[in-house]
């Protein structure tokens, strides 16, 4: 049994290995090519309006002329840009929040919890158009409200394995010998916690593009010229029924794709770094 | 257990057929009743009340004006029999019909009249009666309007404010209106629909229309509702309209809607309105940019190719209209343009296509209401074209609460159009000036405009007044006009697209103003199916 | 028990209490001013009704004391008039509410119907056939944005097959008098499918999970041995073990539920309150935007209060099956 488990975990870690390498290249491909692009690429001439995907257009274009796969491509990085960096925040804050704490007293600790429990307990899409009420609509209120929702879950996890850690014999005996919890908390818990925190960064990021681009539907994100996925999707719902298919299904499954290849990357990776589940669960993919 | 699951299978069977046997009955009556329609229509109402502002503009179907508009721009006697005005044009007398009676059974008097004229009043709502002095009924059938000076626009305003009962009138009165006007309220669901029915003791002739269901949807919705046949009639955009529908027919009316881009004229700086928002714009205020602006632009290659040819060249705010003065077309021409900015001393100094002077770059944002297809269509084609003559205008899509802060500092795609000369009064008059009512954004002040405005307010006849419009526009020397003071770079007049099925008449459609929605039903008594 | 519940009942009017703290000051802390804006809207407004507005909504007065008398008027009843739709924000709640409710427990029904079964099947069948395609379809399930997934069903279902009507709660054109229950169920049916989806994928590969869990464990095999079929072990055995953490899960994700009625109404059309509060948002309809806050927030704490409940009764329930 022992034996068939190594065999399995090592092309487990090979396959995982192929598999984040090919999934970031994609992703830091989208990410530069969106960058790259010229404005030009993606830019209005109404007189190509509405042409079927081809060799030439290989999304088509839209009801401006727009060639719709380089306008994809920039949607994407926007949308990838605004997910990394809301994702980004979220863990910093979640961090925080959940080493404060587990690490802090108990007033503390319930405070924070009741806070999770209050954050949680307003639906995302409610709490973003209040965010972005508040700030007025477009870009700042989308990173704000994107960053605000999405803490929760992960302070959550945070905690448990700070008060976790806490328990550790090894903890103890470094605060027997006098060093600080500050010190603590640099050198013994943080390189611990990190796996956990990437995992949770890369977990969270698909939920982030995702309600990005909900809410761009809606019309609480980027204006038109700046295109985000969502507000793409959002405006080619207007020409679905005349006919027009081709705005709204290409970057729908190009969004689709991304944030399935960034699931499966953080799922593969939190099996990977949690060998208790690892060997629990036979199979894998 | 078994049992339990495969009758939880045979239920959902069961439920299944029988909602796929009673879809007919589950979308109501299939066949079109000859008498109803369903109309679909992209803006609501926030009131049925005409002293709030229902039928500002057109008409209020469910109430009776005075007099109508009609197609000829003439008007016609509706609830008045006669009137006439007085010497000195300050004293209207209406004598009105004794026979009309409000769908509750009561008579509708001059009392009526005077109460409705006098909430509008006080309402201070999009109606300006600011000239109106008084109103009194000396009898049932007799109304005398004085006013506080000449106002040539009165008739206009009257023939589009309907009477309300006073007898019937309360808080909740814009939702559930009485009137005596040929149609009835049955129903409203607020952001759905609303239903109509016909008025039987109309006192004209009853519509052929007996129940009309106004939907309220934007055009792309209302697209699929067309394809899908649900409804008899659709408002559609010009970038949605280059489809062929079967069973339904593509009617496109001329209107006098019109688009442009209102350009601030004053520099940037120094003032700000009295909300705090920033006045001014320090390229557009030069005039001769905004000229430029005006000669480059091909508007017919603009409309064929924005809006797929569904619109004409605008050269005013009421091409088309007996007030509006042939003089303010122009000819594209690009050679002017370029020389009128060059001789101002506009050049490229660095190579990069955009013109410079002074340390300033030809170059600004034109802000449009995000969600309106056609005002960005229009804009991005028309900077496109601008592009070739060395100015850069970029195009940004934004919220109506944005545009309410920067339309005194950005240029903004803009849109009105009404059969009342009154809409060029507010457009041009210094004293309407950057108010947050959208009409004078730009900052545009002239006194001799302004004298002409005041003039063609006060004249005594229709005739004198469109003499005095015309003059304000261009009078050889200023004017409102592109080749004045171009305050405005008109665009387009775009036309009111709807998806009608076949067999229904919508009657003769007057030149429509500015939105679509209104101007469609506002014949709707003269509606009928044939077939 | 009741002691329990009451706790938890206190808790959650203090965590309405903090919600609306949060969204009174998110709400005041945008540019939008909203006397301003009811008067853009209104058009036509008196001068004494204009000071009216005023002092309800404290213009001059500072935010503290604007919260204040916000929150009287709440405790009265009186939740502001909306903008929007000129009429009291409570009834439109009321109103809306009861179209929402009607298409979130369908929905909630579908998932829990459908992600049950197909989570039984993949953990039947596991690593076989049905299960690794259902799989990959839950897992892209899951990562599809709902409203695109609505925008296809609307163009797949409406427009093209038409099978089902483009959207509202009623028949065009009918009285609200004449509408029957079937009608409702029929416009309720798609905003419903496209709302299922969002926990769908979820659902159904949790319950396969538990289920595999059940299957593994120790009286299973016991019950193997003693020759029972695999229909009887997953009817007898399997079903009431992983049914109710499904059904606790279920009432955990009403947030879900809620937030993902927002886009389903949006896109049908549907006049419940998801739609209501996006409208609210775009026009700066500031009290019908905090009044279906408080309550979405109300809402998802009952869920949670049940959820609560429930897994203190399948706690013991578990610990006894596996001590078998």
């Amino acid at each position: 049994m022992n034996q068939i488990l190594n065999c399995r975990t090592l092309n487990h870690r090979h396959i995982l290995v192929l598999f984040t390498s090919i999934i970031g290249a994609m992703v830091i491909m989208a990410f530069l090519s969106g960058k790259l692009i010229p404005d030009a690429a993606a830019a209005v001439n109404i007189s190509q309006k509405n042409l079927a995907p081809s060799l030439q257009h290989l999304f088509g274009t839209d009801w401006l002329g727009r060639d719709l796969f380089f306008r994809t491509l920039k949607g994407l990085s926007t949308s990838l840009t605004v997910g990394v960096t809301a994702s980004l925040i979220s863990a910093v804050i979640a961090t925080l929040i959940g080493i404060a704490a587990a690490m802090g007293s108990k007033i503390i600790d319930s405070l924070i919890s009741w806070l999770i429990d209050l954050v949680m307990g307003i639906p995302h899409i409610i709490l973003l158009i209040l965010i972005s009420f508040a700030c007025g609509r477009g870009l700042k209120g989308l990173l704000i409200g994107i960053a605000a929702t999405h803490w929760t879950s992960l302070a959550r996890l945070v905690r448990a394995e700070v008060l976790q850690l806490r328990s550790q014999q090894y903890i103890a005996v470094s605060r027997k010998l006098g060093k600080s919890n500050r010190w603590i908390l640099i050198h013994h818990m943080l390189p611990h916690l990190f796996p956990q925190i990437l995992v949770g960064v890369i977990l969270l990021f698909p939920h982030a593009i995702i309600h990005e681009a909900a809410i761009s539907f809606l019309g609480y994100g980027l204006p038109p010229e700046q295109p985000a996925i969502g507000i793409i999707l959002s405006e080619s719902t207007k020409y679905l029924s005349s006919g027009v298919w081709w705005p709204a299904i290409f970057p729908g499954l190009t969004l689709i794709i991304i944030v399935l290849l960034v699931d499966r990357l953080g799922d593969h990776l939190k099996l990977l770094l949690n060998p208790h589940t690892a060997q629990e669960q036979e199979d894998t993919h | 257990m078994k049992i339990r699951r495969s009758a939880l299978i045979e239920l959902a069977f069961i439920t299944l057929l029988i909602t796929a046997c009673r879809t007919s009955a589950l979308t109501g009556p299939a066949d079109v009743k000859k008498d109803e329609v369903i109309i679909a229509i992209s803006s609501e109402p926030t009131s049925l009340d005409p002293t709030q502002g229902w039928g500002h503009g057109t008409t209020p179907l469910i109430q009776s004006t005075l007099v109508e508009f009609t197609q000829d721009m003439t008007f016609k006697h509706d609830l008045a029999t006669d009137y006439s005005l007085s010497d000195d044009g300050i004293t209207w007398t209406f004598t009105i019909r004794d026979d009309v009676t409000f769908t509750d059974g009561v008579k509708l008097t001059a009392a009526d009249v005077v109460f409705t004229f006098e909430t509008a009043k006080d309402s201070q709502s999009s109606l300006d009666l600011t000239f109106l002095e008084k109103t009194e009924a000396p009898d049932d059938t007799t109304v005398i309007f004085t006013m506080t000076q000449p106002t040539a626009t009165f008739l206009g305003t009257i023939a589009t404010i309907g009477i309300v009962p006073e007898h019937a009138y309360g808080d909740d009165y814009g939702i559930h209106p009485i009137g005596s006007g040929p149609f009835v309220f049955v129903q409203w669901n607020r952001q759905e629909q609303l239903i109509l029915a016909a008025n039987e003791d109309y006192y004209g002739t009853v519509p052929a229309i007996k129940k009309a269901t106004l939907v309220f949807m934007d055009e792309d919705a209302a697209f699929a509702a067309v394809k899908s046949e649900q409804v008899d009639i659709a408002l559609t955009a010009a970038t949605l309209a280059a489809q062929d529908i079967e069973g339904y027919i593509l009617h496109s009316v001329t209107t006098v809607d019109n688009r442009g881009m209102t350009l601030p004229v004053q520099p940037a700086g120094k003032a700000a309105t009295k909300d705090g928002y920033p006045v001014g714009n320090n390229v557009t205020c030069n005039i001769e940019l905004r000229q430029a602006i005006a000669y480059a632009l091909d508007r017919e290659y603009l409309a064929k190719v924005a809006l797929n040819g569904f619109a004409d060249p605008a050269y005013s705010e009421n091409d088309g209209l007996p007030w509006n003065n042939p003089d303010v077309a122009i000819e594209t021409d690009i050679t002017k343009a370029r020389q009128l900015l060059t001789d101002a001393g506009w050049q490229d100094n660095d190579g990069d296509g955009i013109l410079e002077k002074d340390g300033i770059i030809a170059e600004f944002t034109c802000i449009y209401p995000s969600g309106d297809s056609v005002r960005q269509a229009v804009a991005l084609a028309a900077s496109d074209q601008i592009m070739d003559i060395g100015i850069k205008i970029n195009v940004e899509g934004t919220s109506w609460d944005d545009i309410a802060r920067r339309m005194f500092s950005d240029a903004v795609l803009m849109g009105w159009g009404s059969s009342n000369p009154y809409t060029s009064y507010s457009l041009y008059h210094s004293s309407n000036m950057l108010r947050d009512d959208y009409y004078n954004p730009e900052g545009y002040a002239n006194e001799t405009v302004d004298a002409y405005l005041n003039a063609a307010m006060q004249a005594l006849t229709t005739a004198e007044s469109y003499e005095y419009w015309k003059l304000a526009q261009w009078d050889g020397e200023t004017g409102t006009a592109m080749k004045g003071d171009c305050p405005w770079v008109w665009l387009v007049n775009i036309q009111h697209l709807y998806y009608a099925r076949e067999g229904l008449d919508i009657g003769k459609q007057q030149l429509h103003a500015h939105g679509a929605s209104m101007p469609l039903i506002q014949n709707l008594k003269e509606w009928t199916w044939n077939e | 028990m009741i002691e329990i519940i009451s706790k938890q009942i206190l808790k959650i009017i203090l965590l309405l209490l903090a919600v609306s703290v949060i969204a009174f000051t998110l709400v005041t802390l945008s540019p939008v001013d909203p006397v301003q804006q009811y008067l853009l809207g209104a058009g036509a407004v008196s001068p004494a009704q204009r000071v009216q507005l005023e002092a309800y909504w404290g213009v001059n007065a500072p935010p503290l004391q604007r919260y204040l008398n916000w929150l009287c008027a709440l405790l009265r009843g009186d939740l502001g008039t909306s903008l929007i739709y000129r009429r009291p924000v409570m009834d439109i709640i009321a109103e809306r509410f009861l179209n929402s409710f009607a298409l979130m427990m369908c929905a909630w029904l579908f998932t829990g119907i459908f992600g049950s079964v197909l989570g039984c099947i993949m953990g039947m069948y596991k690593d076989k056939m049905p299960d690794r395609i259902i799989k990959k379809l839950c897992y892209i399930l899951c990562s599809a944005p709902t409203f695109w997934l609505g925008l296809i069903i609307l163009l797949l279902f409406s427009v093209w097959l038409r099978w089902f009507p483009i959207g509202f709660s009623t028949p065009i054109g009918m009285l609200n008098s004449d509408v029957s229950i079937w009608q409702r169920l029929y416009h309720l049916f798609l905003p419903a499918l496209t709302l299922s989806l969002v926990s769908f994928g979820n659902i159904a590969l949790h319950t396969r999970q538990k289920l595999i869990d059940v299957l593994n464990s120790e009286y299973i095999l016991f019950a193997r041995a003693r020759g029972e079929s695999d229909r009887t072990l997953l009817l007898r055995h399997g079903l009431r073990n992983t049914l109710l953490p499904a059904l606790t899960l279920q009432f955990a994700s009403f947030a879900e539920l809620f937030g993902g009625s927002v886009l389903a109404e949006t896109i049908f059309s549907y006049p419940g309150l998801g739609s209501a509060v996006s409208a609210a948002g775009l026009n700066s309809d500031v009290p019908l935007l905090l009044g279906i806050t408080l309550f979405s927030a109300l809402f998802v704490a009952i869920g949670n209060l049940i959820a609560n409940i429930l897994y203190g009764i399948i706690d013991p329930q578990i610990g006894k099956g596996a001590g078998l």
